[in-house]
């Protein structure tokens, strides 16, 4: 181990390496070679934490782990790996989740530095917090593709991971997947839906209520009953979704008029058609709607048998089951024909209904590599040498693969978590919102809470503590007390994070999303429906596109991200258009860096560099489909990165030539 | 009954494979796994970097790799040789390697190769599709590179100082040789090159210098008398070269402190950043207007130059 042999590094930095307890947040792709490199250079008190068991599709990059490791937790096969390349190091290996309150400040106040290696942002921002209150500095890191990006937080030093409002989660409007869709993700998540609303449990639905004979006439039953009534029967359920459901949608005349989209039946031949093979056909491939059709009916049977097997009431979708995938493969082609959108492949279609992030072991080694060359500097105090780092997926014209910011980011002054005890706004209908959704939607999911209390003139609202009988969650935030213009505070004792909320009240139709928005202050809030009248004035027949009221692929309401509208002030209306039709969501940010590419000015050798570029730009683009989560949200800070460090060295080339 | 899509996109690849791949799979297609799949690669040099390099190409299912160094395990390699098991001094590099290397991956053919490189004939090269060199002498590198330039084979030349590297690239056949960017010269006549290089530029030539003149790498039992050795080259170097001022050198005391064994945070950049470009090259997306990529472990910047 490097820092045991004499000479290597000076004793200082030896003692500090040999003496200082580390933690690391994840042993998947990242978290094995970080632990690889604390342990080769001589680390020898780590712990390391993961929730996660090992997955066959782990093994193309997670090293530590091989075929005979698959399902056992990562944490532990992690530590016993790499026990052998040093028996002497102490590694605690925990199997579990870092937000349980059982890793509280007593927890972390063990360590020097903490390591994140995570994929979710609940996660990351529960550890910044509690690196935050700890005062202990934190490294956070994450990888996409070929890029990736290390950012080195420390309270009153420099940035916190949420100083800057993250981008949410890629979401569609609710009557796009309903009734407009136009692109193949609008279908791949009607698709989704579907298998929820017949199989799963579902808070969404998209088939319709059905009439069906009964003694002495008629009852309407929901898509689900009437599918368990006629026991599956894939004929009459291909009938009911592809052409009942469609003539249903048609006959309000309201919903198409004058629109260019508009769904048109299927023939009614394929009602009937005799089964057609598609077993041949590779998964890269597009199936024809008659295969499709098949597809449809194999599945439906198969689900159908292992609802049966199962002994439970409903089936939750999981893009690693076969017969699942097939569904949402044929039923999102299906309505795609119905429709006029193009078909998908199941390759591709897997990618996006399951939000499959590409991942290789070399961005992780490389972003890995330099977490740990952070965490020498770290140690050694030299916070100046602590720059974010992004790594890009071609080297941009100065040749920088491994580029960083020019200088350690300060904490922004507005930060709620890590500078002011602030207050926000909460927008919403009073009479409608409901503390329970408080807590889930705005608390926990919006504000990234994990035991969050409330209290209203000491009368408890919400308690983090089990053994407290709080039974508010039903009542309106009105019946609670909170009406309009209202402020109470929040407190998550275990993030050490208290906040001011303020309640304002404005009132919302039925079904009108989003549920809820939360804004820094009125002047926000104020801006914001400037916006939105803007928006409404020129709006063109497609409706419901622009506001993005949403609801996102997983199912529940969240509110719109007011940085997305601030954004959109600065784009003209046809840019947003452009960018929502575009079909691959990351596919603007490849253009973004072929165009620098571009201009750069370098000659004929250029031309070759620009065709490089944009193949790889188009491949990701393609292949980066992502409505997840951690996926949107590194390329939104790497987006960011790239155009800064690019705007930097124009300057300088500018002034030095 | 139960839909059994075919999962392979291409009958090249078995189903398990498909499995494993899928992640990388989703980024460079099918076509580029299947390039991967014929891909033959020789490492030459199996310290830390080179087990790096190995574990990277083994990962992304190449065809075969061979694994050569006649060297004996060193205690040194402990600081980020990984695949070499503890307690294996005195043992061939190579052989040492081979288990662990074999275990990331079955479906790839893993070598070991104790015969110096120094003693193969010419063409022996012609074997592989891509050459990457890490721990060889000056002599040996500047006759890889002629070769494989003949042979329009593509290679990869890569050293670790401590938390410092460099590669050098030939993967299109029209820049300099090696020799020609590292012509280990007393002085370093700036004209020769294509343009004003960086400050790593300098720091590689005077650390390939000091390797030539001492036949070994700066060493942390000497650490002090060979840090006084590398400035004096350094010295001696900027100072004969027309653009430099001596005032400059004192950029490099930051750099003196960690430049001994290849220690694992470069290692791990540095054998990513050789493996991907190489599998970048394969799948014809090559760096085509770079030659040279530095790690500057205290600016902590990698950069492609062309030289
Ligand atoms: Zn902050």
């Amino acid at each position: 181990m490097a820092a045991t042999i004499a000479g290597v590094f000076k004793p200082e930095v030896q003692n500090l390496i040999i003496n200082s307890k580390i933690l690391l947040v994840g042993s998947g792709g990242i978290g094995c070679e970080v632990l690889k490199n604390l342990v080769m250079l001589g680390f020898c008190n780590i712990e390391v934490i993961d929730l996660d068991t090992i997955e066959v599709s782990n093994l193309n990059r997670q090293f530590l782990f091989n075929k005979e490791s698959v399902g056992k937790p990562k944490s532990h096969v992690a530590k016993t790996s790499v026990l052998k390349f040093n028996p002497n190091v102490n590694i605690t290996s925990h199997f579990g989740d870092i937000t349980d309150n059982k890793y509280g400040v007593a927890f972390f106040n063990k360590f020097k530095l903490v390591i994140n290696a995570l994929d979710n942002k609940k996660a990351r921002s529960h550890v910044n917090r509690m690196c935050l209150s700890c005062e202990i500095p934190l490294i956070e890191s994450g990888t996409m593709g070929y890029q990736g990006q290390v950012e080195f937080i420390l309270k009153g030093v420099s940035m916190c991971f949420e100083c800057n409002a993250r981008s949410e989660p890629k979401s569609y409007p609710m009557c796009t997947i309903r009734n407009t869709p136009r692109e193949p993700i609008h279908c791949i998540i009607w698709a989704k839906y579907l298998f929820s609303q017949l199989f799963g449990n579902s808070d969404e639905d998209v088939s319709m209520e059905q009439k069906e004979e009964v003694e002495g006439g008629y009852e309407k039953l929901s898509a689900r009953n009437w599918a368990i009534k006629n026991e599956y029967n894939p004929k009459k359920l291909f009938k009911k979704i592809f052409f009942d459901d469609i003539i249903y949608l048609l006959g309000m005349s309201h919903l198409y008029e004058g629109r260019i989209i508009k769904p048109v039946l299927l023939d009614e031949s394929l009602l009937e058609q005799e089964y057609c093979e598609y077993n041949h056909v590779p998964d890269n491939k597009i199936l024809t709607l008659e295969q499709s059709i098949s597809m449809f009916s194999d599945s439906v049977t198969a689900i159908k048998e292992k609802l049966g097997e199962s002994n439970a009431e409903c089936l939750t979708w999981d893009k690693d089951d076969d017969n699942f995938m097939s569904f949402v493969v044929s039923c999102s082609n299906i309505r795609s024909a119905i429709f006029n959108i193009p078909f998908k492949s199941y390759f591709d279609i897997k990618s996006m209904a399951g939000n499959i992030i590409p991942a290789i072991a070399t961005a992780n080694a490389m972003v890995a590599g330099q977490i740990v060359i952070h965490a020498l500097r770290i140690l050694q105090k030299k916070y100046d040498r602590c720059q974010n780092v992004f790594l890009r997926s071609m080297p941009n014209h100065k040749g920088g693969l491994l580029v960083k910011d020019k200088d350690v980011l300060k904490p922004n002054p507005k930060c709620n978590v890590c500078i002011s005890d602030g207050e926000i706004l909460l927008v919403t209908d009073t009479h409608k919102f409901t503390i329970r959704q408080l807590e889930e939607l705005v608390l926990k999911k919006k504000l990234n809470m994990v035991a969050p209390d409330v209290q209203i003139d000491d009368r408890v609202i919400i308690s983090s503590d089990a053994d407290d009988e709080v039974n508010m969650y039903d009542l309106t935030l009105l019946e609670a007390g909170l009406k309009d213009r209202s402020t109470f505070e929040v407190d998550d004792g275990l993030q050490s994070f208290i906040i001011k909320i303020k309640v304002h009240h404005q009132e919302k139709y039925e079904e009108e999303e989003p549920d809820f928005e939360i804004f820094n202050n009125m002047n926000e809030f104020n801006a914001a429906n400037e916006i939105n009248k803007y928006m409404e004035l020129n709006e063109n027949d497609d409706d419901c596109v622009i506001e993005e009221k949403t609801v996102d692929s997983s199912g529940s309401g969240v509110c719109v991200n007011n940085e997305d509208i601030k954004e959109a002030v600065m784009v003209s209306k046809k840019e947003v258009t452009e960018e929502i039709s575009n079909e691959e969501g990351t596919e603007e940010i490849s253009n973004k860096e072929g165009t620098e590419e571009i201009s750069n000015e370098e000659g004929t050798e250029e031309i070759s560099n620009k065709e490089g570029i944009e193949e790889i730009s188009n491949k990701e683009g393609a292949k980066d489909i992502t409505n997840g989560e951690g996926a949107e949200e590194i390329l939104a800070i790497k987006r960011k990165a790239a155009e800064e460090i690019e705007d930097i060295n124009d300057v300088k080339k500018s002034r030095v030539d | 009954m139960a839909s059994k899509m075919l999962k392979n996109g291409d009958a090249e690849l078995t189903v398990e494979e498909r499995k494993v791949y899928d992640r990388q799979i989703r980024l460079w297609g099918y076509e580029g796994q299947n390039k991967l799949k014929s891909l033959k690669v020789l490492l030459i040099g199996m310290q830390g970097l080179g087990a790096e390099i190995a574990k990277n190409l083994i990962l992304s299912g190449v065809h075969s790799i061979t694994l050569k160094d006649h060297t004996s395990v060193s205690i040194l390699d402990r600081c980020s040789q990984f695949l070499i098991p503890r307690d294996s001094e005195e043992r061939n590099r190579a052989k040492a390697s081979l288990s662990a290397a074999q275990k990331l991956n079955p479906n790839v053919k893993v070598i070991a190769d104790t015969v110096p490189i120094e003693e193969n004939v010419d063409n022996f090269i012609t074997m592989y599709d891509v050459v990457i060199a890490t721990e060889c002498s000056l002599s040996t590198y500047k006759r890889l590179s002629e070769l494989c330039r003949k042979a329009n084979i593509m290679i990869f030349i890569a050293d670790v100082y401590g938390l410092f590297g460099y590669f050098y690239q030939d993967v299109n056949f029209t820049h300099p040789l090696y020799s020609e960017i590292f012509p280990n010269n007393a002085q370093i006549d700036t004209i020769t090159l294509a343009k004003k290089p960086p400050q790593a530029y300098y720091l590689t030539s005077a650390l390939l210098k000091f390797q030539s003149d001492s036949n070994r790498k700066p060493n942390p039992d000497t650490s002090e008398e060979d840090i006084e050795e590398l400035k004096s080259i350094i010295h001696l170097q900027m100072n004969s070269s027309s653009d430099q001022k001596s005032t400059a050198i004192d950029l490099f005391e930051e750099y003196y402190g960690e430049l001994f064994c290849e220690l694992s945070p470069t290692t791990s950049i540095l054998g990513a950043m050789v493996s991907q470009t190489a599998i970048n090259t394969v799948m014809n997306k090559p760096v085509s207007n770079f030659n040279v990529f530095f790690y500057d472990h205290v600016k902590h910047e990698g950069t492609f130059y062309l030289l």
